[in-house]
């Protein structure tokens, strides 16, 4: 006998949702609270003394204090404001601000329980390498403009 | 079909757990402080899971698996680089409440690729362009979100050669 095949109906795809985002709540548990400590123990102004020490090395503290910290991307923008009056490269500035928003040291650990490890350091590895080039790119681009 | 409840990263949360219970014993100020800090972030994270709720219950009700394998999947060509972009975007909030969406639809035949290009694309900010704008001057924002895209791009093609 051939069976008519049920189209879901709204509230089925609804509970689907919310059974979905249930599953990783422990994971967004995870994170918030391990967020909660960072924002306690990485403070901005610990983050602007880390800078300072050359070029290069400023490069490299840029693109890891970013990976590392927490917060909303605004917070990154007025910590770089403060260290570019203080006399840091603004290609150390771009890897900051950039690494901020698309690399997160303590979200790994979720993300790989959620995508796998090897979806996560391959996207992790990328967005890293990505972060120091775009802010290598961006400086020379400018630079032909003005 | 019913989905059967299966939580993630429980391990994780044990470890969160024991420690916040140390920070308690050893540094209760500041432990107090950070679980405080948890807490706002929490509720202003509230409204945000409600949205991704919605939006992940519209986008199984509205498209189908076929669908998704079509828009997302391994031929989504162009397009899904496209729609992946936008998303990445318009998408508000952290990147970690994006997870429970994306891995679902990654069941679905959501390419890892699309995924990274999702990701990355989040660093296109819009509501932070007047604040970036004002920092470091309008070429600079132009450039750099240009650079942010195209190297959403380039992620996702590599995503997608390696995952293979």
């Amino acid at each position: 006998m051939k069976q008519k095949q049920q189209e879901p109906s709204f509230k089925k795809a609804m509970i689907n949702s919310i059974k979905s985002f249930a599953s990783i709540l422990p994971v967004m548990f995870s994170i918030i609270g391990i967020v909660g400590i960072f924002q306690i123990y990485i403070t901005p102004s610990m983050i602007s003394s880390f800078f300072g020490y050359g070029n290069l090395a400023d490069i490299f503290t840029g693109t890891l204090a970013g990976a590392v910290a927490t917060g909303h991307g605004s917070i990154s923008f007025i910590i770089a404001e403060g260290l570019k009056e203080q006399g840091v490269s603004l290609y150390a500035l771009s890897t900051f601000t950039l690494a901020w928003v698309t690399l997160g040291l303590i979200q790994l650990p979720a993300e790989a329980s959620v995508f796998g490890v090897k979806f996560t350091f391959y996207r992790n590895i990328l967005a890293f390498f990505s972060t120091m080039i775009i802010a290598y790119l961006t400086i020379i681009t400018i630079g032909l403009f003005s | 079909m019913n989905k059967k409840l299966e939580f993630k990263g429980t391990k994780l949360l044990i470890l969160v757990f024991i420690a916040y219970i140390f920070l308690f014993i050893f540094d209760n100020t500041n432990a107090l402080e950070a679980l405080n800090k948890s807490k706002n972030i929490l509720s202003t994270l509230l409204p945000i899971f409600a949205f991704i709720i919605i939006l992940t219950a519209l986008i199984n009700y509205f498209l189908k698996p076929k669908q998704i394998l079509k828009h997302f999947g391994e031929d989504s060509g162009k397009a899904g680089v496209f729609y992946s972009i936008i998303g990445g975007i318009l998408s508000h909030g952290p990147m970690y409440a994006w997870y429970s969406m994306l891995s679902d639809m990654r069941k679905h035949g959501l390419k890892d690729g699309l995924i990274a290009v999702f990701f990355y694309s989040r660093a296109v900010k819009l509501p932070l362009l007047p604040l970036m704008i004002g920092i470091f001057g309008i070429t600079y924002t132009i450039v750099i979100n240009i650079y942010i895209v195209l190297f959403a791009i380039i992620q996702g093609k590599i995503i997608d050669k390696l995952m293979k």
